[in-house]
């Protein structure tokens, strides 16, 4: 029972630090891809770790500086990963001249 | 640490925001602008500005056009710097051509690949008038020894993002019917790349440079990002999943045949009852011949009614008239022809960026009783 408890433990201890590892990535996204665009180009893709890892690089070799890469990374996967369902694009507010 | 500029950009995402001169469309980015076209807009033969798709790789340039010059340099007898007056005295032309980002479909791809995941959307037809490129360049005495053009846009990148520059063979370049743009669709829509936008009919949409701020005659093609490893396609085929061989690929040049049903919606309900299935196809440089449709998934197919002109560049319009027997699903499929006997294929071929998806169209529609 103690090892059980023990266990559950540190199951949830290992999840809150994932949790707090994808927190960290968010606002890791939000520092580093703000600057230059908004976010829904990012976050309408659905792209495997490898995928994710290129696209990093590539951002990289722009200029972007990452503070915590591993973080954004850990947050992309778990959010917008190859395994995850696709969200159709919000449709854009009227932008015609009012008559 | 958020900076001001950030936080009010993160708190404006929130929204979906309203792009200035446009109809609610599929938004895939709003700084820049990434914005597809909805299929169920298309109903007309030129697309109007309010619904016409917008890709923009960069942040869109502030542009005056009584500032505005095109410079002409390279391999010219007589350099020059061109106002939009200037560009205004030359013969003006107008030319009919469909315009499609070369990732249109992207989303279609299995495996998945980074991108914008374009839909069925991010084309247009319109009319664009101005001077030919070749007139353009002829002004400025273009020397016979240029083999290629280098086109440079007043769009340009934020930090290290490169700079949108494109190349093209002099042959294309000099074609009567690659304009340099001044109007679209009669209009002078900044947000499309006017004052002066490049138009090269039957060429995937990087080829059609927004803004262009200086043309460059060259002996030899030149490059940049967004001509390599931008925008190439593969010589031969890749397995789907793998990795792109950079010795064999190669720049786009023209695009394939390609159909798009656009009535009824996929996913729709009808009543059993007479219905006109409607879309529009294109064919890069060349005309469409014959557009077929088939209401069972493929097992039988029916031509089209086809708009009367069929001209290289632009697309047509089809329409079929149907009355289903019988309640019940139905996948309808639409399937081109060009005037070169090119055909649209099931399953186009997969490519590591995501480009040129032609596959035949597909919609499903429940027809319930009346």
């Amino acid at each position: 029972m103690r090892t059980a408890l023990l266990l559950l433990g540190f199951a949830l201890a290992a999840c809150a630090a994932d949790q707090a590892v994808i927190e960290k990535g968010r606002q890791e996204e939000q520092r580093t891809c703000l600057p230059c665009h908004s976010l829904r180009i990012i976050h309408t893709n659905r792209l495997s770790r490898a995928g994710w890892n290129k696209e990093l690089d590539k951002m990289a070799g722009w200029g972007t500086k990452y503070t915590d890469r591993d973080a954004i990374l850990e947050y992309l996967v778990a959010t917008y990963g190859d395994d995850k369902p696709v969200a159709p694009p919000d449709m854009s507010a009227d932008g015609r001249a009012k008559k | 640490m958020l900076t001001a500029a950030a936080a009010r950009n993160l708190k404006a995402a929130d929204q979906p925001p309203a792009i200035a001169g446009k109809r609610p469309m599929i938004l895939h980015n709003d700084r820049p602008e990434d914005l597809e076209t909805p299929v169920k807009y298309f109903d007309t033969w030129v697309t109007p500005l309010d619904a016409f798709f917008l890709r923009q790789h960069l942040p869109r340039p502030a542009i005056d056009p009584a500032a505005y010059r095109v410079k002409l340099n390279g391999l010219v007898s007589k350099p020059m710097d061109l106002s939009v007056a200037d560009l205004q005295k030359l013969p003006q032309h107008t030319v009919p051509a469909t315009l499609e980002c070369t990732g249109n479909g992207r989303a279609f791809y299995s495996p998945k690949l980074p991108g914008i995941q374009w839909g069925r959307g991010a084309v247009g037809n319109a009319e664009w008038t101005g001077p030919r490129l070749s007139d353009v360049l002829k002004l400025a005495g273009v020397d016979t020894s240029a083999k290629f053009l280098e086109i440079d846009g007043a769009d340009s990148g934020v930090m290290q993002t490169p700079d949108f520059v494109r190349c093209m063979p002099m042959e294309k370049a000099m074609h009567p019917a690659t304009l340099l743009a001044l109007k679209m669709n009669g209009e002078t829509p900044d947000i499309h790349g006017v004052p002066a936008r490049l138009i090269v009919p039957g060429w995937d949409g990087t080829s059609w440079v927004k803004w262009v701020v200086r043309l460059t005659p060259a002996a030899k093609e030149s490059g940049g990002f967004f001509m390599n490893p931008g925008y190439r396609y593969p010589k031969y085929a890749l397995p789907p999943g793998t990795p792109a061989r950079p010795a064999e690929l190669e720049v786009i040049e023209g695009m394939p045949v390609k159909s798009t049903l656009t009535s009824p919606e996929d996913q729709s309900k009808a009543p059993l009852a007479p219905m006109v299935i409607r879309g529009f196809a294109w064919a890069g440089e060349n005309a469409i011949e014959r557009v077929e449709v088939s209401t069972n998934g493929g097992a039988t197919w029916q031509n089209a009614q086809l708009s009367a002109q069929k001209l290289p560049f632009a697309w047509r319009l089809f329409t079929l008239n149907w009355t289903p027997k019988d309640p019940g699903y139905y996948t309808i499929l639409s399937r081109a022809t060009d005037t070169a006997g090119r055909v649209q294929p099931f399953v186009p071929a997969w490519n590591p960026s995501g480009y040129l998806w032609n596959g035949i169209d597909k919609v499903g529609v429940t027809v319930e009783k009346a």
